[in-house]
């Protein structure tokens, strides 16, 4: 994963500037679809409790590692639509649309292997081929993203606002 | 939908989250196609000679015989195999963190094709980390300034104030 400054900066941007075209797309639903940026790293509860740990307690096989697939995605989004007061299909929509920015993002990384992670888990266990374009690390990838969503969020402010 | 049934099918979906990660982890090892940290310490032999992919944190690096050592670990965050690397120059300090694809061999050392330096050291994780919690509060900051909670109905509502200011809302 790139850090999650990237992944929330990635969400504003891109649901900023689908709300120049879409009337519905209020700041608030913005903020809905930067949170959902962040649940595919849920998976980081892995850091606090391991799959081990899981599986001596249930005493069947547990990857925390399906929270960072689609299928993860999927039922935190829903599950988060279920806290919104209302528009649960807009809310779940946009938590689903973040989720998958993050996983985008994600399946752009460098494996030395070449082959992206299995994401698209449950549809298929399929690692597609990598462009390799940055490690997580990297403070270029902050750079770069920082600094498309400065320029965007100055044009939303000066020009789309006003 | 009431608060009832909107818990009820939240601790459906959950239950689903649960089922996901159980069928997620009974089958990942058969779909991935590297050798996970339980299988390398339980069944090492089965791989010498395939090219595979393993993630590890390196303990130590020698610059004038250009190896690496880098420990694998299990589910449990166990070690599960140390293995040296020959023949690279990556540029990485102990603690730092690698992937490496190439041949493995029966002494547990590799030859690889081709390292990632993912982490350089503990500067870069901690660096991770640190940009990561600024990244939750942004968010959670940037959604609480727009919603706000209702503790009756268990829900985020949308706060009046920002919706007569917004361009479009």
């Amino acid at each position: 994963m790139a850090e999650f400054l990237s992944h929330v900066l990635i969400a504003y941007t891109v649901f900023t500037v689908v709300s120049w075209r879409v009337e519905w797309l209020t700041k608030q639903w913005v903020a809905i679809g930067m949170i959902g940026s962040l649940l595919p790293d849920l998976s980081r509860i892995g850091l606090f409790v391991t799959d081990v740990t899981i599986e001596t307690t249930l005493g069947v096989p547990f990857s925390i590692g399906a929270i960072h697939t689609l299928g993860g995605l999927m039922l935190f989004a829903a599950i988060g639509s279920l806290v919104v007061a209302d528009h649960r299909r807009r809310a779940f929509a946009l938590l689903l649309a973040g989720g998958f920015s993050h996983l985008l993002a994600d399946g752009l990384k460098i494996w030395a292997d070449g082959a992206a992670s299995t994401w698209l888990y449950p549809l298929s266990w399929y690692r597609h081929p990598t462009p390799g374009w940055y490690v997580s690390s990297d403070p270029r990838v902050l750079a770069v993203v920082g600094s498309v969503t400065l320029i965007v969020a100055v044009v939303d402010r000066r020009l789309i606002v006003d | 939908m009431r608060t009832g049934l909107r818990v009820a099918v939240g601790l459906l979906l959950l239950v689903g989250v649960f089922g996901l990660c159980i069928h997620y982890g009974a089958t990942y090892d058969t779909n991935w196609p590297h050798p996970t940290g339980e299988q390398l310490a339980t069944d090492y032999d089965e791989y010498v000679d395939d090219r595979v992919l393993l993630i590890g944190e390196v303990q130590s690096t020698d610059p004038v015989d250009e190896t690496l050592t880098i420990e694998i670990t299990d589910d449990a965050d166990e070690v599960a195999a140390e293995i040296e690397i020959h023949d690279t120059t990556a540029a990485v300090e102990p603690g730092g963190t690698v992937q490496a694809y190439g041949r493995l061999h029966s002494d547990e050392t590799m030859t690889t094709s081709e390292i990632v330096v993912v982490n350089h050291g503990l500067t870069e994780s901690q660096y991770k980390l640190a940009v990561s919690v600024v990244g939750i509060l942004l968010a959670i900051g940037y959604f609480l300034t727009h919603w706000q909670l209702d503790l009756q109905q268990l829900t985020f509502s949308r706060r009046s104030t920002t919706t007569t200011g917004d361009h479009n809302g």
